[in-house]
């Protein structure tokens, strides 16, 4: 039943880990590109940049380091942080708290605002309502977010002047407690709308379609034809039916988040793992580039999971085996 | 209102500093005249809060394990060193309170300032300043390991406020060496029997400098409050320093508008001009940053290319280039056409009045067709009886460079298309580039911004030095090799008089004008933003070690 399929998913991840990872480190390696500069800095000599890639290991033929690396993986070592001089899980797991915020906060707020559109969109369908969030969806979610991240700090922040224009908190208060939390939520908001604002155009996509699907079936005529009132049968009856498909693209969105979290972050100098992700790669910080891999790797994996099992508490025909 | 007169002391006293006696001369120097710090500075905090846009995150908070700009822009507030260097590059008191050269340059002994504590209330000794220099900075800062490492002897420490170095022979560098950049002084009683580069103090550090660690923040800030213990009397006068973390340009400018930081340390050339609007923005122009002074564009030329070795080609591409369009259309002003091989911002080593070659394009052309490069009928030159090079081969290089840099290839891809020689464009990022141009030397042409630094031996040398060609990154790109530039070079370090040294520096850069392995485009400088009331500043290092907030 559903506990020895999950039991099976589970015993998955970690080969599928293990294979991200490895697929990681052979690309890394093999891209062009040098750590040391980053790990030494410039002006130095010959010796010196010798004894930091022997320190590092980089002074070894790329399967040698790959045997190593597998081998400190298997025990749950992901290595030392060129740059930062300490392990490199310590480095990703300090950041989660801020990422986990940010894409979590997205990712209710895209659900939330985009099937309350889809409903607009559904229930109004082929009328101006309808046209209108379907023109904007659309728009939203061909715009790139970097763009659109720039014109909300322009606009909304510069100009209008209620938001702050980067960060997570104000440099200048010492709020502590319910003030600090005021603080980071009002930080907050606009990265999230803005890394939210594809996932709501896919959203509300997807739940007009499958409002549009539910509301031309013979139970919906039949709620009708009882005298059920129109918001109670677009809410009660075929709104349940119609996120059965938004609910399967969870997982899937999970992980274009944090895809989007990397620019968005960047962006908003929001202190999130994309940001590290971003920056360790520039450096070519390889020990956190692949702690990094990991996490994201091991989140979408789980969240895939999650949405497995959450469907099959949606729609009780079906079942794993 | 206590600022003004302030202000106006360091101004007279960065004046004193600037006049040629205050330069190192020969033998004895001892400056306390032109201490940065006026002994009745009245305020003593209330200045604030400062908040300081920084690009990058730092990692770590320890300047003396690395270069790292990023490290050193986020601490050096923390930390001090044995001299500063004023806005002329001109030594002056920090930690050490007067010196003594000795021995034609080969010894020189340091009077440390007493009273000075470290942020944890310890007591600073010349223990500390031995230890950092043996296990910490000649081991792992890449500038001062492999400039004063190779030439020390010993250090000594007679007792707790003298610090001799020793070096085999004279050493005319080391006083443009042992300020905050080049040599951050560390505390040994948190760092003896660790591994420098790993101890917890890295994250949480405690320095001599005018602030003191609270809080950092990965990626996000780091704060910083008013060490009340200062040395230096009267300062600083800011309350809290707030360094937050930006890694996007046009991000930090937005920031300075809206108010949310106060100091952001680069304003790009075209935001310049409209920032100029906001009453509430002013700048500060230098050639200094913590991560590399004295910054000039160059071109190099990978000497082992057939097409380069002839010096007629070189010095045709260097007549082909207009770089006066490079400072008004790429830098928007900030900066200047190079006159000689070292920045002007070394006064006393910039050898002007050489024969640089401007920008003429039919002086270009006669040139290649000297080098028997013909020009076709849609003007592309082809060669033609050129030593190396098959008959018929166009005359095409390529071009690497940081994707910041893209704006130079463009530019330059025009201005030598325009006398048939085409530029083929390879953005790389750092790491990539480095590895291509330094260790595999696969590129014909590349643009670099090699920062001279406060003295020629650490910055210039690297670029014509026969011993740095290889694989070491931004050393010699060119690939440079002439035994009698290596020997003046070993000459210049050993003379401390500055005018003698000067002059064989002058001669250094007549040899290298001759043989163009590079083209020294611009020296650029930079702009840094700040927001009213905030005033008081200086370029860099203890950049707001004198500032305030207060209206």
């Amino acid at each position: 039943m559903n506990r020895r399929y999950l039991a099976r998913r589970l015993l998955q991840v970690p080969p599928a880990v293990l294979g991200i990872l490895v697929v990681a480190f052979l690309l890394i390696h093999l891209a062009p590109g040098d750590p040391i500069l980053a790990l030494a800095g410039d002006n130095g000599d010959a010796a010196y940049y010798a004894e930091m890639r022997a320190t590092f290991g980089l002074d070894r033929p790329i399967p040698e380091q790959l045997v190593i690396f597998v081998g400190n993986l298997l025990r749950f070592d992901l290595g030392v942080s060129y740059v930062q001089g300490r392990p490199a899980i310590d480095v990703v797991l300090e950041r989660i708290p801020s990422t986990l915020l940010l894409t979590g906060a997205a990712l209710v707020f895209s659900t939330v605002v985009g099937i309350w559109l889809g409903l607009i969109a559904g229930a109004r369908a082929h009328r101006p309502a309808d046209l209108a969030i379907n023109v904007a969806a659309l728009g939203l979610h061909a715009t790139p977010s970097f763009w659109l991240a720039q014109l909300a700090i322009l606009t909304l922040s510069l100009w209008a002047g209620w938001f702050p224009v980067s960060g997570m908190t104000n440099p200048r208060s010492s709020a502590t407690g319910l003030g600090l939390m005021l603080d980071i939520a009002h930080h907050l908001i606009l990265p999230m709308i803005v890394l939210a604002s594809t996932e709501i155009a896919a959203v509300a996509r997807l739940t007009r379609a499958g409002l549009l699907d539910e509301l031309s079936r013979d139970y919906v005529r039949t709620a009708r034809a009882k005298g059920v009132k129109e918001p109670q049968v677009l809410r009660r009856h075929a709104l349940r039916c119609a996120l059965i498909p938004v609910a399967t693209v969870v997982g899937g969105r999970v992980g274009h988040l944090l895809a989007g979290a990397v620019l968005v972050e960047a962006v908003f100098g929001w202190p999130g793992i994309g940001r590290l992700l971003l920056s360790s790669v520039q450096s070519r910080d390889i020990p956190i580039v692949l702690a990094v891999l990991l996490v994201i790797g091991l989140t979408i994996i789980i969240a895939n999971v999650i949405t497995d099992l959450v469907y099959v508490r949606l729609d009780p025909r079906i079942r794993y085996r | 209102m206590l600022r003004l007169p302030l202000v106006a002391s360091i101004v007279v006293l960065v004046a004193t500093a600037c006049s040629p006696s205050a330069s190192p001369s020969p033998l004895v120097t001892a400056t306390p005249a032109a201490t940065p710090v006026p002994s009745t500075a009245p305020i003593a905090g209330g200045g604030g809060t400062l908040a300081v846009a920084i690009g990058a995150d730092p990692g770590h908070l320890n300047p003396a394990i690395t270069t790292s700009g990023a490290t050193h822009t986020a601490s050096e507030l923390m930390y001090n060193g044995l001299v500063g260097l004023d806005e002329n590059g001109a030594p002056v008191p920090e930690l050490a309170e007067s010196w003594v050269i000795e021995d034609q340059g080969a010894t020189y002994t340091f009077k440390l300032r007493p009273g000075v504590t470290w942020h944890d209330g310890t007591k600073f000794t010349s223990a500390d300043v031995k230890f950092t220099f043996e296990e910490v900075l000649l081991k792992l800062h890449a500038r001062t390991r492999s400039s004063v490492g190779p030439a020390l002897d010993s250090i000594d420490t007679p007792d707790e406020l003298t610090v001799v170095f020793r070096f085999k022979q004279p050493y005319a560098p080391l006083l443009q060496q042992l300020d905050v950049t080049e040599a951050p002084i560390i505390p040994m009683h948190l760092y003896a029997g660790s591994d420098p580069a790993k101890n917890p103090v890295n994250l949480a550090p405690v320095g001599t400098g005018p602030f003191a660690f609270v809080s950092y923040a990965a990626d996000s800030e780091i704060r910083l409050k008013r060490n009340e213990a200062y040395w230096a009397e009267g300062l600083p006068h800011l309350d809290e320093v707030v360094l937050r973390i930006i890694p996007e340009t046009g991000s930090q400018i937005v920031a300075l508008e809206a108010g949310e930081v106060d100091w952001v340390w680069n304003v790009p050339g075209p935001e310049e001009s409209r920032l100029d609007q906001d009453t509430n923005i002013e700048f500060l122009r230098t050639d200094r940053n913590p991560g590399g002074s004295n910054c000039v564009m160059t071109v190099s030329f990978n000497l082992d290319r057939p097409i380069l070795k002839d010096l007629r080609v070189r010095q045709a591409i260097a007549h082909a280039i207009d770089r006066q369009q490079v400072v008004d259309n790429i830098l928007f002003g900030q900066g200047r056409v190079a006159e000689a091989p070292i920045s002007s911002g070394i006064p006393w080593a910039h050898a002007p009045g050489l024969s640089v070659p401007n920008f003429d394009s039919s002086a270009a052309a006669t040139l290649l067709d000297a080098a028997g490069w013909v020009a076709g009928s849609d003007g592309t030159r082809t060669a033609s009886g050129v030593a190396g090079v098959g008959d018929g081969t166009p005359l095409s290089l390529s071009f690497l460079h940081f994707p910041t840099f893209s704006r130079y290839g463009e530019l330059f891809r025009t201005q030598l298309a325009a006398v048939g020689i085409e530029l083929r464009l390879q953005p790389l990022d750092p790491p990539v580039f480095a590895e291509t141009v330094f260790t595999k030397r696969d590129f014909d042409t590349n643009i670099i911004s090699y920062c001279n630094g406060p003295d020629p031996e650490i910055g210039v040398r690297r670029m014509f030095d026969s011993a740095q060609i290889g694989p070491v990154p931004f050393s010699n790109a060119a690939g440079y090799s002439d035994p009698a530039v290596d020997t003046l070079f070993d000459q210049a370090r050993q003379t401390i008089d500055t005018t003698a040294r000067g002059a064989i520096y002058r001669q250094i850069q007549e040899a290298v004008v001759a043989a163009q392995p590079y083209v020294w485009i611009v020296e650029t400088s930079s702009v840094r933003g700040y927001r009213l009331p905030c005033s008081g500043f200086q370029a860099y290092a203890q950049f707001a070690q004198a500032a305030t907030c207060a209206p």
